[in-house]
């Protein structure tokens, strides 16, 4: 009696484990799978790296592998890639969304990503100053406001990433 | 709807307007040659084609919106 109660107990845990086969292939122990897709290009497919760095609007935070699952806007920011070799790859973003999913896989969507060396400091310094002055002169509320406040607010995370004094 | 908390939204603009006037202030500031690879995807055009008896017509391209009704 006791072996036909056992039998019982031991199939359906089978069939369960058989059931769940057709999920995606978990990353490698201690590593997550990172996708990170731009309109225009896919930077990363599926690809495993040791943490990733998101500059999350209301906190940067970190990702390493079997993250709680966490969906945040991206504020314009540093993102850093902490690769399994131990290579840091950094991405200046201007805005989007990371999405940690349970199985320590992330999707890092955003509208541009790039290089700091891409950057041009002497650039950013002027329409960081052209944008306060719209700012200064625009109607309170209006949209012209908003839109040189959004204009203040890139810049402003441009040259703090790369390390000019903003004010 | 809840109330907006963001200056943005409170202006009486969008996420997607939000989050694409950010990227072009990124794009502006940028260097060549990464600079007119990434304004290759500001740009953008209309075409326009006037339909009659059920029938588009030659599509043409034009500038900008405001002409269109013109």
């Amino acid at each position: 009696m006791f072996a036909q109660l056992a039998r019982r107990a031991v199939r359906p845990a089978a069939t369960a484990a058989a059931r769940r086969q057709f999920a995606d292939a978990a990353p490698a122990a201690g590593l997550m799978k990172l996708n990170f897709n731009l309109p225009q290009e896919t930077l990363y497919d599926a690809v495993n790296v040791k943490s990733v760095v998101v500059p999350g609007a209301t906190g940067e935070y970190e990702v390493t592998a079997d993250h709680v699952p966490i969906v945040a806007e991206m504020k314009a920011g540093m993102l850093t890639i902490n690769h399994e070799d131990g290579e840091e790859e950094k991405y200046f973003v201007a805005g989007g969304f990371s999405l940690t999913h349970e199985g320590s896989t992330t999707d890092i969507v955003c509208p541009e990503a790039v290089k700091l060396d891409d950057i041009d400091a002497a650039a950013v310094t002027k329409n960081f100053e052209a944008a306060k002055a719209k700012a200064a002169s625009a109607e309170a509320g209006s949209i012209e406001a908003a839109e040189a406040m959004i204009e203040v607010e890139t810049n402003k995370a441009m040259g703090n990433a790369l390390g000019l004094a903003m004010a | 709807m809840t109330t907006p908390t963001t200056f943005w939204r409170l202006a009486g603009v969008s996420y997607v307007q939000y989050v694409t006037k950010a990227t072009s202030c990124l794009r502006a500031a940028l260097k060549e040659p990464a600079k007119s690879k990434a304004m290759t995807q500001e740009t953008f055009s209309y075409n326009k084609s006037v339909w009659s008896n059920g029938e588009q017509g030659a599509k043409k391209l034009t500038d900008s919106l405001a002409a269109v009704g013109k």
